[in-house]
């Protein structure tokens, strides 16, 4: 994989084949999946979602001494009005300096459409440097630039020699893709073009400077440094979870993309492994550093649960030939995990959920729920693409248990609710609200205040599960007393009768 | 050629159309756009707006055609059309709106024509041009409104002399709407009116199609609801008066005149409920005097909002609570008319305080306005510091606010920071709930 030569990334429909409408049992998605047959599916009726450039900002908002320049109308990037006033403490948590979110929108109006916007951006790059001094200026594109044929890559080229802050321009207009996941591309693209050193110079650099014994030191460090790429909806403290399990096989870690300082990124070549935490975020950017400079990766799986855990310990573990501390270690750790478990197993027991968010993330958590034991009775999830086919294929009862995959669509939620009764809904930002007016309790995954990676993720999941089943009322409360906006001829229909897969 | 806003408060026409349809009852905007404009909408009217919520039909449930690549090289209508037809099959609403993106405003798709063909089959659909590009979000509440006016509501000759309508004050931009318009309309009933504010507490979409019949529209605005309000005067025969927002005692004695003089209401009937609410406001009120007096409550201050609550804020500042609102900052995109316009509105404060105002679209820009107004202390021995102060603005002003060592009420959009379900801060009752979120704030960091 080399697209780096490219202004752009390919979208993921291209790249993956990747679907975003689909319902069926979690075998056959497997089974269809391996046959390449799930690409370009549409919906008749649709609900709206994210955009890759919404999802861009939800990663690029996070890097620490960045100016955020959409260029684009007022309302693009729109969604930064909701975490502005939160952005900074996350921040905080990084760099106790840290400024928060900056950004500036271009602004495109009736004349820019017809003119081009182009400089607009100019003049919001040099206004980003004079008024701010960041590390870097991003640029996310939208779509009112690409359509008229805005060209920001030579407006950037020709104003980086006047400033000091790297510019990062990243191309994530939301009307090329349908796969929202193709944020992560874009991103990564960007990083990796503008922020991460050509290595041939780099090296050569460090060699002038050093002497041997240096050398050899920085040599044994970076054998021992992993980075591990963290997503924008972990919180700080799974990254101390993360930091904790791969300590105790004498291994040190970057963090990396989110909330990461534009500099941080210079050390993302200074290390003898990658690690990700889901693949379906970090494949593009991985493989690239394999290509460019040769640094293998690991991929398999995401931190959550026992299962999983384990697996990613090991994956790791076995990169450094350290297998036998790593099963010592994960002995030592299940064992205490599930002495803490007993109190909680006998709440659990039979409780019917139903789950959803990123694909991979969905696996890992019906394979918590299931050790927890509840069952699973509906997964799904924003987008669907081959690095869930490993772990979905592990799916106990994976004929008869039916695979959303939805970015957002509440209506098709809304009907699975509805007819599978699940006793709770586990699931990520977006859909919890929905599933809350339908009375059920809610157990929402993955946000920056609370953890959910490691053991110690499982124990508090646990932990927060037990509370939330302890006293459903509000959510019973809002079920009795509110209505989704569908009619009720629609809950006697089939959850995906608006999937046309004859477009496929 | 418009010019870059750094950190703007408010989102595209795209976001407003959908801000304003979003909160009336029972309509289901039906989007046609790329998929993630929608989504980006619905975080930021939720997330920024005192935690408004998805609503009935809003959130990750507003129907979109999400159209990509191929539908804006071939065009989108074939797509809309089918997303009308299925909207029409799944949501349960009584009026159905398609909005647009700008993209689809840039290739040239006629949703308007194809929500027309539907509406010509009898069914309840409406559309209008919303594409980002055209404007603010002020824009879209006005684009909405005029189209309401001009095609959903009911031609009606004969005139009822008790009924108003009341608008201008611009839903979830005023994160205060729906307890600002129960207010008014209270007041309103007081002095003898039905009032339809279409957006407010137990309306329905009646309030808004027998509006035709009403013998006033009450714009709460000098610039909001204006140009619908002289559509709706050309179809419907209505004439308007403007009667900006009123905070507090001072305010909304104003108003109440305004009103009153527009609609020929006899004045008697003014001056009692003037002298009736008024008690009862400082009869709650005068509880503050021990406080006020004897911690020294009085506040220099900073208002940075839009230009409905900027004026009003200040006048109450100023001529209720004895403070000195020293810098008022703008927010809004305005012609310079309308900036002329706003100005009278400063002055004629009855404390005679003149507060520094500017128009800025910047948030920065404030730190840059305060001490180009407010001198720096230079090191000197005796210096007339900007202390004690307060800032009232939106979430994007906390941080302005701490590097002044104030504290900070949140009062305009965007508001992360705190959540917002019936709160108002207009009329009498509006403006005790103010005072206890002002002094609530001086007294809890004691
Ligand atoms: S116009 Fe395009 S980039 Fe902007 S929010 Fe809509 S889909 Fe996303």
């Amino acid at each position: 994989m080399d697209y780096i030569k490219d202004k752009a990334p390919p979208v993921r429909e291209d790249r993956l084949r990747a679907c975003n409408a689909y319902g069926g049992s979690c075998n056959n998605l497997v089974d269809q999946s391996k046959k390449g047959c799930l690409n370009g599916i549409k919906r008749t009726f649709s609900q709206t979602q994210g955009c890759q450039l919404n999802l861009s900002l939800a990663i690029l908002n996070t890097i620490r001494d960045a100016v955020v320049i959409v260029h684009g109308p007022l309302g693009c990037g729109g969604a930064n009005l909701s975490v502005a006033g939160i952005n900074k403490n996350f921040q905080q948590l990084r760099d106790s300096n840290a400024r928060g979110l900056l950004w500036v929108n271009t602004n495109m109006g009736e004349s820019e459409v017809i003119n081009g916007g182009e400089n607009n951006l100019r003049d919001a790059i040099l206004y980003a440097e004079k008024e701010f001094r960041p590390s870097a200026i991003i640029i996310v594109n939208s779509c009112v630039p690409a359509i008229i044929g805005d060209d920001i890559d030579s407006v950037v080229e020709g104003v980086q020699g006047e400033i000091q802050a790297k510019i990062v321009p990243v191309h994530c207009e939301g009307f090329k893709t349908k796969i929202m996941a193709s944020a992560y591309d874009a991103v990564y693209h960007g990083i990796l073009r503008n922020l991460i050193p050509d290595l041939d110079a780099e090296v050569k650099s460090k060699q002038d400077n050093k002497n041997q014994l240096e050398e050899l030191q920085e040599k044994y460090r970076i054998s021992r440094t992993v980075n591990v790429l963290n997503v924008s909806s972990m919180s700080r403290i799974d990254e101390y979870e993360l930091v904790r399990l791969l300590k105790a096989l004498e291994l040190k870690l970057n963090i990396l993309p989110c909330y990461a300082h534009p500099e941080d990124f210079l050390k993302a070549t200074e290390a003898s492994l990658n690690v990700s935490i889901c693949a379906t975020h970090d494949d593009y950017f991985v493989e690239h550093l394999k290509t460019k400079y040769n640094i293998p990766y690991v991929l398999r799986t995401i931190p959550i649960g026992v299962k999983y855990t384990n697996r990613w310990i090991l994956d790791i573990a076995k990169f450094f030939g350290i297998e036998e501390a790593a099963e010592r270690f994960i002995a030592q750790e299940t064992k205490l995990l599930e002495e803490a478990l007993v109190p909680y197993r006998e709440l659990f027991k039979g409780k019917r959920v139903m789950i959803g968010g990123g694909e991979i993330r969905v696996v890992a958590n019906a394979e918590l729920l299931t050790y927890l034991g509840l069952e699973v009775v509906g997964m799904r999830a924003y987008h669907y693409d081959q690095f869930a086919d490993e772990m979905l294929d592990e799916v106990r009862e994976g004929d008869r248990v039916p695979f959303n995959v939805a970015t957002g669509q509440p209506f098709e939620q809304a009907n699975l609710i509805a007819n599978l009764k699940p006793d709770l809904y586990v699931g990520h930002v977006g859909g919890n609200g929905w599933a809350g007016k339908q009375g059920i309790p809610v157990l929402p995954i993955f946000h920056q205040s609370n953890i959910f990676l490691g053991y110690t993720g499982v124990f508090e999941f646990a932990r927060r599960l037990a509370r939330v089943l302890k006293n459903p009322s509000f959510n019973r409360n809002l079920g009795e007393n509110t209505k989704l906006p569908y009619f009720k001829n629609w809950y006697e229909k089939d959850a995906f009768s608006y999937i046309d897969e004859g477009n496929g | 050629m418009s010019k870059f806003i750094e950190r703007p408060r408010y989102l595209c026409t795209l976001g407003g159309a959908i801000a304003t349809l979003k909160v009336l009852p029972r309509v289901i905007p039906i989007i046609h756009a790329a998929a993630g404009c929608g989504g980006n909408i619905a975080n930021a009217l939720h997330g920024a707006s005192g935690y408004l919520g998805s609503g009935y039909c809003a959130g990750l449930a507003l129907p979109s055609s999400n159209i990509y690549e191929k539908d804006i090289v071939f065009g989108g209508e074939e797509r809309l059309t089918e997303q009308i037809a299925t909207t029409l099959e799944v949501v349960d609403g009584d009026l159905y709106f398609v909005v647009t993106g700008c993209m689809v405003d840039i290739i040239g798709d006629d949703a308007v024509a194809v929500a027309n063909r539907f509406h010509q089959e009898g069914k309840p659909v409406l559309g209008a041009e919303t594409g980002g590009f055209k404007g603010n979000s002020y824009k879209g509440y006005d684009i909405v409104l005029s189209k309401l006016f001009t095609d959903f509501v009911e031609k009606n000759p004969v005139k009822k002399k008790n009924v108003v309508n009341l608008f201008g004050l611009v839903p979830i931009q005023d994160v205060f709407w729906k307890g600002n318009l129960n207010i008014l309309k209270a007041l309103l009933e007081k002095i003898g009116y039905e009032v339809n504010t279409f957006f407010g507490e137990g309306e329905t979409l009646d309030n808004l199609k027998y509006a035709g019949a009403a013998s006033l529209n009450i714009v709460v605005s000098d610039v909001y609801g204006i140009e619908p309000a002289k559509i709706f005067e050309e179809i419907h025969g209505v004439p308007y008066v403007i009667a900006p927002l009123p905070i507090g005692a001072a305010g909304t004695e104003r108003f109440l005149r305004t009103v009153g003089e527009a609609l020929g209401t006899k004045e008697t009937i003014i001056e009692k409920v003037i002298t009736e609410e008024k008690a009862r406001y400082y009869s709650y009120i005068e509880r503050l005097a021990d406080v006020y007096n004897d911690l020294d409550f009085q506040r220099y201050s900073v208002v940075v909002a839009d230009v409905n609550y900027a004026p009003a804020i200040a006048r109450f500042l100023a001529d209720d609570l004895g403070w000195l609102p020293e810098l008022v900052m703008i927010t809004d995109v305005l012609t310079d008319e309308e900036k002329q316009l706003v100005e009278t509105r400063f002055q004629d404060f009855t404390s005679g305080i003149r507060p520094k105002l500017v128009f800025d679209t910047d948030t920065s820009n404030v730190s840059k306005h305060f001490n180009a107004s407010w001198q720096k202390n230079n090191n000197d021995r005796y210096f007339d510091s900007f202390s004690p102060a307060f800032v009232l603005g939106s979430s994007l002003d906390r941080d302005f606010a701490t590097s002044i060592g104030a504290p900070h009420l949140g009062v305009s959009y965007p508001l992360s920071n705190r959540v917002v379900l019936d709160r108002a801060y207009v009329g009498y009752r509006g403006a005790l709930s103010l005072v206890e979120d002002i002094f609530g704030l001086l007294v809890g960091s004691r």
